[in-house]
């Protein structure tokens, strides 16, 4: 039996990409597929094709940067950019790290919590990406390990995103003029996009 | 012939091209202008109004721009947002030789007047007199009285913002309104005033702080605070040959601006002791093409220009064109740049700014100035910001949830970095020349370079960034770092000097109006010029010599001397 994932992936890609999820699910009729919560586009990642790898890190960025009162990670499109700019950015040395280091987060995940990391209690997905990430600063960060890459990108993503940007900060597109020095307490939010 | 001939062709459309086409056109006389690239009009940025989200991977270099631009990604200038500015480098090859060397190269209308950064300052005396005094090079055969009025012709017509400071190493300008110093630049500035007695003053930048002063440029409006200038400003909110000079020459009804038009040789006529024109292959069809004019301005950069020259070789210049002295092609020189420095700052934290600025501070020259005296020559200055750190100070840490989602809506701590420009002598081995064998895809000789700092710049270097430590120390700013990099002759995208003025016509290529010595309808106004490169960004100085050897060549054209 094909998996579903694969299903909608073919019938992404059918269309040229990225297609919504009702869409596809117009498209796999009869097929019992289900939507999961928090994924409103299914997509056929370019790089992200071993494993779970996808999966893995669309949770990860959700974690460091989850749902609240403005969007999360999934929401802002990170997965999606992160495949992206992993297949277009980085030299062929690094996307191999960052495969190698995607295979060894799993296999931790795995010892420490007996289970893949995707089918882990969400609370203890969270303590493991920090105790992933605080183990990374603790240690040799050159060449970066897969966490704090993945941080990085996680943040860029989310930053250069319409929601990440506007909901957060504040973002002029035409800001007019330059004021060099104007107390915090006179600006619409502390952060100002620069 | 005659639909090929005109009174005046400029090769080039960049900085000085612009200026040459204005100058030569509004004095009546009916210009070529050649662009080896393609045609861009004011107005034509395609990325000038994208927002962050709309540009692709976060708007970082990809390993595309990388494969085909890999000398133009040594400035880390080519992003998806602006790399449609910047030459393919496997489609325009040269040769390094034994040092690399960073040629950024922008083959389109307007150059790199649309990508530059803006910095405008005066050379003073103290350049103008140093080959002199400490006898380098050739002495400058052009004083600061005889060049400060192109300076304020230019920088009115451009429109500079700045400050008048006293300074007699960076004689002041015509200004527009000066941007803000930030609360910590500020704070810095007192400190080097009071500790050191050095200054720190406001970039002066060819940015509209205000309308202009004249009404020439109806198409220009301020500066709107975006800092995206380097894709094309939609505002004309920053001077370039597209947005200010190119306008004034088009309105004048006396200008031809031919783009993909690749000059590569002078015509000289051995009877007339003159040369005739320009011959041309089109980069699209590669067909050739004579224009004919009794003026010719070279403004095809210092590497552009001396290569036209070296590649223009007859009987009275077997060695290239106006080439008697032996000097063509030699003397390249740039700005040093042999690190950076940065500190956190502490406090200030319920101040912050608005808009995002265009421009810095800058500490002019101290070194050699006045009683200070060290154990090289020459100087240089530092450009930099203080800002408050954004998103990517949590890129190292284990912040997540909720608590990072708060952190990151607050401001970051302030930080201050700063980087030094220094000067590099003129040195006879650091040059270029045609490679006798390998050809672009026109047919055309590469060109091979060859240049490098030497004991001078290493000396200078220890105070560029000891300096800066010191100074940054000095303000009681903490985590001080001062990271030496690796730098190669033109990153700092300033190559000048191959083709030398100078009074001596056995030892310079140009006279003191930017005339080649041994062919007097021939003016050479780009950067190729320049017999020393004090530490100042060298643009204005470009615009102030073109708009001058323009009013000279049109003057004796009249009197019947050219």
């Amino acid at each position: 039996m094909i998996e579903r994932r694969e299903l909608l992936r073919r019938a992404a890609w059918i269309l040229g990409g990225t297609i919504s999820a009702p869409a596809a699910l117009a498209i796999l009729q009869g097929c019992s597929a289900k939507k999961s919560p928090g994924v409103e586009v299914l997509y056929l990642p370019k790089f992200m094709t071993d494993g779970s790898m996808f999966e893995v890190v669309s949770e990860i960025a959700e974690i460091m940067l989850p749902k609240t009162d403005t969007s999360g990670a999934k929401d802002a499109g990170v997965p999606i950019f992160i495949d992206t700019a992993l297949d277009a950015i980085y030299d062929p040395e690094s996307q191999q790290r960052f495969r190698a280091g995607y295979a060894d987060f799993e296999a931790s995940a795995r010892s420490a919590g007996r289970k893949p990391f995707l089918e882990q209690e969400p609370a203890a997905r969270a303590a493991f990406v920090k105790t992933s990430l605080e183990t990374a600063l603790a240690g040799d960060r050159e060449p970066k390990p897969f966490i704090l890459v993945t941080r990085e990108l996680v943040l860029l993503g989310y930053f250069t995103s319409k929601p990440g940007i506007t909901e957060n900060m504040t973002y002029e597109a035409v800001p007019t003029a330059y004021h060099g020095c104007v107390p915090v307490a006179q600006m619409k939010t502390p952060a100002y996009w620069e | 012939m005659e639909t090929n001939s005109f009174d005046a062709i400029v090769v080039g459309s960049g900085m000085s091209g612009g200026w040459a086409a204005k100058e030569l056109t509004e004095k009546g006389l009916k210009t070529l202008v050649l662009e080896r690239g393609r045609m861009v009009k004011h107005g034509d940025y395609p990325t000038a109004t994208k927002d962050p989200w709309d540009l692709p991977f976060g708007n970082r270099i990809t390993q595309d721009i990388r494969h085909r631009k890999p000398i133009q990604t040594r400035t880390g200038y080519p992003t998806p947002a602006n790399e449609h500015w910047f030459v393919d480098d496997i489609e325009h090859p040269y040769v390094e030789d034994e040092h690399k060397f960073d040629w950024l190269r922008g083959y389109h209308v307007g150059g790199r007047s649309l990508m530059w950064a803006r910095q405008s300052y005066r050379f003073g005396p103290l350049d103008f007199e140093a080959n002199a005094k400490e006898g380098v090079g050739v002495p400058w055969p052009v004083t600061y009285d005889e060049i400060a009025p192109w300076y304020d012709k230019v920088e009115i017509f451009a429109g500079i913002s700045g400050s008048k400071d006293g300074l007699y190493q960076l004689p002041d300008g015509h200004y527009l309104p000066p941007h803000d110093l930030n609360c910590v630049e500020q704070d810095f500035k007192k400190t080097l005033a009071a500790k050191m007695d050095r200054k720190l003053i406001i970039g002066r930048c060819a940015n509209l702080t205000a309308p202009l002063t004249h009404d020439e440029s109806p198409q220009r409006g301020t500066c709107q605070a975006r800092n995206m200038c380097i894709r094309g400003c939609p505002y004309g909110g920053y001077f370039s040959s597209v947005s200010a000079t190119l306008p004034s020459a088009e309105r004048t009804g006396n200008m031809t601006l031919l783009p993909d038009q690749i000059a590569y040789e002078l015509i000289y006529d051995e009877k007339k002791g003159r040369a005739t024109g320009v011959r041309v292959i089109d980069a699209g069809t590669r067909q050739q093409t004579d224009y004919f004019a009794k003026l010719v301005f070279l403004c095809a950069s210092a590497m552009g220009s001396a290569y036209i020259m070296l590649n223009s070789k007859s009987g009275r210049f077997p060695n290239g064109f106006g080439n008697d002295s032996g000097e063509l092609g030699h003397n390249i020189m740039d700005h040093n740049k042999p690190g950076s420095s940065n500190a956190s700052v502490e406090g200030y934290l319920d101040m912050a700014y608005t808009g995002r600025w265009p421009n810095g501070f800058y500490i002019p020259r101290y070194r050699n100035v006045g009683k200070d005296k060290r154990d090289y020559l020459r100087g240089f200055g530092y450009q930099g910001r203080a800002q408050r750190a954004g998103w990517s100070r949590f890129n190292d840490s284990a912040l997540v949830g909720d608590e990072l989602k708060k952190a990151l809506k607050e401001a970051g701590p302030w930080s201050l970095g700063m980087t030094a420009f220094g000067e590099i002598l003129p040195n006879h081995d650091n040059r270029m020349w045609l490679d006798p064998e390998k050809k672009d895809k026109f047919g055309l000789p590469l060109l091979v370079v060859n240049a490098s700092v030497r004991e001078n710049e290493r000396k200078m270097e220890k105070d560029m960034l000891g300096d800066a430590a010191e100074m940054l120390e000095a303000a009681g700013y903490k985590n001080v770092v001062v990271k030496s990099d690796s730098y190669n002759v033109g990153n700092s995208i300033h190559e000048s000097g191959t083709a030398r003025m100078g009074n001596d016509p056995k030892k310079s290529v140009l006279n003191k109006f930017n005339q080649v010595h041994a062919c007097k309808n021939v003016f050479v106004t780009d950067g190729s010029f320049m017999p020393s490169f004090g530490c100042q960004n060298p643009s204005l100085t470009y615009m102030a010599f073109t708009a001058r050897a323009v009013d000279h060549a049109v003057s004796e054209s009249k009197k019947g001397n050219l």
